[in-house]
């Protein structure tokens, strides 16, 4: 009997081959792209499971206050000092490390390197199982010890056989290497492919940076960096809630008071969410939407599947009705369609796979991620998944034509009559509900994407090339001397050094208030320190009051001093209660800590600027002149940028020979924030166009069908003097209305949730109504088009061969 | 009315070239009933499309109401087709999803009349073939000879000149047969030209003239006095 069935079902695929292709295409590109976005999705979910204490580490993530206005919502860290506390808080706790990231300059004989450094406490071998090539587990013990991976000691060493060997930390700190692992694998958060830090190459002890930068992490309780985390690994037997009850008690007794405000709150987070905590901390559900995505391509298809099903069914009444003639029960009938539906979906599996074979090799290389197909292990849930899509998708069609009676089925069925056409309309509404969603969704994020894009306009941003590192103490006493080197290349019109540049993601703050010492009127705002050249290097506009000057004292004034005067943004004088930047001027407000208060005086107000750029609020930003700029902002006349580079390259080199300059344009700053904007955007794009060309291919597989169902009321009509045109505006208004009436739940729908999605942005576009009806006309227009094709071609057809046929 | 001169239709496949309609030479008056007979494959259904503009002749000219159409593309005869010729099928050939009322109303659809003026006429239509009580029917509800009554009011709610019937009677019992040659006999004496191909001797006799094909040729013309 199955073989009946499966040759039947075989013999219909080849007899109905435009159908039977767009069946199976479209439900290959559905479980492709859902299979592909589960198995994305559970790689990045499970990172880190190399490691021999997986399940029991854990990292303490810090919990912002929504007042505090800083963009993200979590850090995957918290603040250093607060680790000392946690072995006698949590009493399961059997080891703890930190890490804070480091950049140094490497010297390794004659060859310097610039090289990010992790540093950890001891413990960190105990946590993390490495393989050890050289060495062991005790080579962080040592004061100046460093564990190097195997490609960290090839690129320093040429070699793995590196063990005993210096390497010299920016000209005067020698460290040994003590050991060598093996490289971590990509799929572990430490070489993380969304987390955008470099891979872990090189481990030191976190006792070190006391002597290298002054650094005492049980006294730092003031950065947060996002990827300095904190490790935990816990007892064997221990109890989840044990550990966080330990975390919660140590976090209300231990941690800063003055921290708690801004911080609510710390928790424990398993290793394996460790890779995806970034898109946590920003908030933005990026991994639970390509499981709905991948799942909506998926729907779509199905949609197709029984769609196409159904209508095709209609034509099979005769055969039904003769099975049943000849004593076949309703429910091997039923078996019989859903043997046929899962034949299908079978085929399509199969060229799903094979498209996977090929596409995921790609997709590892492009964005460094290892990926891995494993068919065997996931052979239970791929068949339960065709298993799924085969019964939803060929339930309804198979339901409908078993349900008719032999006599029924006998006489020429007509279509199935009203609710068989209300279910199609539905399913086709569906579709392209989601698919103009998705559409919309695009359109209104590209037009925000452009309108982030226009902050690069608010700086010269294509005229600055930023100088890194300068906050190492034999680059900084060489400041001036760079500067005023730098302004006689005859292509450099101005140098600045400031700590922050634009479109750096980081928040240097402090509290200010308005009396001295007084905190109910405090507020946070964010400080920038300067120079005298700042505003006119950035195109920053003074709107009241004056520029700083090397000629008063205040401006700059000398260590010890409780007093400076400040140039503050239109937002800061609003926060400070002025009525206009005219009246801020001359006005004071103070910083207190232990050593007292600190009066900051206005001397200038400038516009307010996004420095940070991208989804952040506006904040109030005050720019004081003081020692330790980490960056110089040269700005150049956008003429021979590349030997204007090189002269500024030769003039660093000279002036600053132990140390490469280390530099990049403003505009690489944006893109490198930017990228993760429009990956993000094009990603979408790719599902969105699945999405509709499925809903058009559909679309067009039901088009065919109906109009040659229709083909003799076409010839009737043609023969009672419709023309061409009215025939084809016939056919497309009845596959119209379902789409109309999918831009009726779409577009409203479009419009609600981008306005969410706009909103985390503070310089966003107003109401996105034009671009989400454009995006609704995209889909009602391709819609009609793929419509037209076909009615267009059986309209013309001549009516006498339509009636032939009856 | 109408004039076919030296008329031929040649229908060519790859290999074949198959004689469909072979010189025909017909002159139709104004107000004729005209029976077109002959045995299958004669080019009967040919001619009748031809006539009726559903189909082009590959020789020859045909003249209607003093225009040669021979060489008109097919929006141009669209147009005179609705204007003035109304058809008539042996399968009925309605629309099964519209009512008896909107099959009919098809027919003006076309013709850029107000819906008003439209269901007027149709309403009239429908009375004069006697089937207005059935207005609000699909036409798998009715009797064949019912549905073929829809469609002879179908032919002529647009004033058509002229109905051309491809055996209308052939699907129908005597009775109802009889029936609709009798509702083709009244119209044709309020002036409509009739066209008619059937194999029924009897019913060739409503017709004041038969043409007798043969193989694509004419062979005879009998005329008969008007019965």
């Amino acid at each position: 009997m199955l073989k009946n069935y499966i040759i039947i079902a075989l013999r219909n695929i080849l007899k109905n081959r435009l159908y039977a292709f767009i069946n199976i295409v479209g439900l290959a590109i559905g479980l492709t792209v859902y299979v592909f976005g589960s198995v994305l999705v559970d790689y990045e979910q499970n990172h880190d499971q190399n490691f021999a204490n997986t399940d029991r580490i854990y990292t303490v993530n810090s919990l912002f206050s929504p007042a505090a206005n800083i963009g993200i919502k979590r850090a995957d860290t918290t603040y250093a000092a607060f680790g000392e506390f946690l072995k006698t808080g949590m009493p399961d706790l059997e080891a703890m490390a930190r890490i804070k990231r480091q950049e140094f300059l490497v010297t390794i004989g004659d060859d310097d390197y610039y090289q990010e450094i992790r540093f950890t406490d001891p413990d960190f071998t105990r946590i993390f199982d490495l393989d050890y090539v050289a060495g062991d587990s005790s080579a962080l013990n040592g004061p100046s010890s460093v564990i190097l991976t195997r490609s960290a000691a090839e690129k320093f060493f040429g070699g793995v056989d590196a063990v005993g060997q210096t390497v010299l930390l920016d000209h005067q700190h020698s460290f040994t290497v003590a050991a060598v692992v093996e490289d971590l694998p990509a799929n572990t958060h430490f070489n993380s492919s969304i987390l955008g830090e470099e891979d872990l190459a090189v481990l030191a002890p976190l006792s070190a940076l006391k002597k290298l930068i002054d650094y005492d992490p049980a006294a730092d309780w003031g950065n947060i960096s996002l990827g300095n985390r904190m490790y935990l690994l816990a007892q064997p037997d221990h109890d989840v809630a044990e550990l966080e009850t330990g975390l919660a008690a140590t976090y209300e007794q231990h941690f800063l008071e003055d921290q708690k405000e801004f911080i609510i709150g710390v928790v424990l987070e398993p290793l394996s969410q460790a890779n995806t905590a970034f898109w946590e901390a920003i908030g933005m559900p990026v991994i639970d939407s390509i499981s709905i995505l991948a799942l909506l391509v998926l729907v779509v298809a199905c949609v197709n599947y029984t769609n196409l099903a159904t209508a095709q069914n209609m034509g099979r009444a005769r055969e039904v009705g003769l099975r049943r003639t000849l004593g076949a029960g309703r429910q091997q009938l039923l078996i019989q369609f859903l043997t046929e539906s899962l034949i299908v979906v079978v085929i399509s599996l199969l060229i799903a796979l094979v498209l996977l074979e090929l596409i995921v090799p790609f997709f590892n290389q492009g964005l460094g991620k290892v990926v891995t197909l494993d068919h065997l292990a996931t052979l239970p849930w791929l068949a339960l998944t065709t298993l799924a899509v085969g019964l939803i998708s060929g339930g309804y069609p198979a339901y409908l034509i078993t349900r008719t009676t032999p006599i029924d089925s006998l006489k020429d069925g007509n279509g199935g009559g009203a609710r068989t056409s209300l279910v199609r309309a539905t399913m086709i509404g569906l579709q392209f509900v989601i698919a103009i969603f998705m559409l919309a969704t695009v359109m209104v994020m590209y037009f925000q994407n452009q309108k982030v894009k226009q902050t690069i306009d608010l700086f010269p941003t294509d005229q600055i090339l930023v100088l890194e590192r300068l906050d190492v103490d034999e680059i900084a006493q060489q400041t001036e001397t760079l500067r005023n080197e730098l302004v006689r290349l005859p292509n450099v019109e101005n140098v600045s050094f400031m700590s922050q540049v634009p479109f750096e993601q980081s928040n240097s703050s402090f509290e200010a208030n308005v009396n001295p010492g007084d905190d109910a009127t405090g507020f946070t705002m964010n400080r920038i320190r300067v120079d005298y050249e700042f505003l006119s290097t950035l195109d920053v506009a003074l709107i009241a009051g004056r520029n700083f000057s090397r000629d008063i004292a205040f401006d700059s004034p000398a260590e010890g001093v409780q007093q400076a005067n400040i140039i503050v943004n239109e937002l800061a004088v609003e926060k400070l209660g002025f009525e206009t930047p005219e009246v801020a001027l001359g006005q004071s407000f103070y910083e207190t800590d232990d050593d007292g208060s600190f009066q900051f005086t206005i001397v200038g107000v400038v516009e307010n600027q996004n420095f940070l750029g991208f989804h952040n609020k506006l904040k109030p930003f005050t720019f004081l002149v003081r020692s330790g700029q980490y960056y110089g902002a040269v700005r150049f006349k956008p003429v021979d940028v590349q030997q204007t580079v090189q002269d500024i390259e030769a003039v660093w080199d000279r002036i600053i020979p132990n140390y490469p300059m280390q530099s990049q344009f403003l505009n690489e700053t944006f893109e490198g924030v930017y990228t993760i904007y429009r990956s993000i955007n094009i990603a979408l794009a790719g599902f969105a166009a699945l999405a509709l060309s499925l809903a058009l291919i559909g679309l067009f597989g039901l088009a065919a069908f109906m109009a040659e169902r229709r083909t003799k009321e076409i010839g009737i009509r043609r023969i009672m003097g419709a023309s061409v045109r009215q025939v084809v505006r016939l056919l497309i208004w009845q596959f119209s209305k379902p789409v109309l009436w999918a831009l009726l739940i779409a577009l409203p729908l479009a419009y609600f949730s981008m306005n969410l999605y706009l909103d985390f942005f503070s310089d966003r576009i107003g109401l996105p109504i034009g671009i989400i009806a454009i995006a609704g006309m995209i889909g009602v227009v391709a819609a009609w088009g793929i419509v037209a094709m076909h009615a267009a071609s059986v309209a013309r057809a001549n009516p006498i061969n339509a009636l032939r046929y009856e | 009315m109408l004039k076919l001169h030296n008329l031929s239709k040649y229908y060519r496949t790859d290999e074949v070239e198959t004689v469909a309609l072979d010189n025909v030479n017909i002159e139709i008056e104004s107000g004729e009933f005209v029976a077109i007979m002959g045995p299958s494959g004669c080019g009967k259904s040919t001619l009748l499309n031809i006539v009726g503009m559903l189909d082009s002749p590959s020789d020859g000219d045909y003249i209607f109401m003093g225009e040669n159409v021979a060489g008109y593309p097919e929006s141009k005869l669209s147009n005179i087709r609705k204007q003035n010729i109304g058809f008539i099928f042996q399968s009925f050939n309605l629309i099964d999803e519209l009512t008896v009322e909107e099959n009919i109303e098809l027919a003006l659809l076309y013709h850029n009349i107000p819906a008003s003026e439209r269901r007027e006429r149709v309403a009239k239509v429908m009375d004069k073939v006697g089937i207005a009580h059935r207005a609000k029917h699909m036409p798998s509800q009715l009797s064949g000879g019912q549905q073929q009554r829809v469609a002879v009011a179908r032919a002529v709610v647009g004033d058509q000149a002229m109905i051309l019937a491809d055996e209308p009677t052939g699907n129908l019992d005597s009775a109802h047969g009889q029936e609709v040659m009798e509702m083709l006999q009244s119209l044709n004496a309020e002036g409509t030209t009739i066209v008619m191909v059937t194999h029924s001797p009897a019913h060739a006799d409503y017709a004041r003239r038969t043409i007798n094909l043969f193989d694509g040729h004419v062979v005879t013309e009998d005329l008969r006095a008007a019965v």
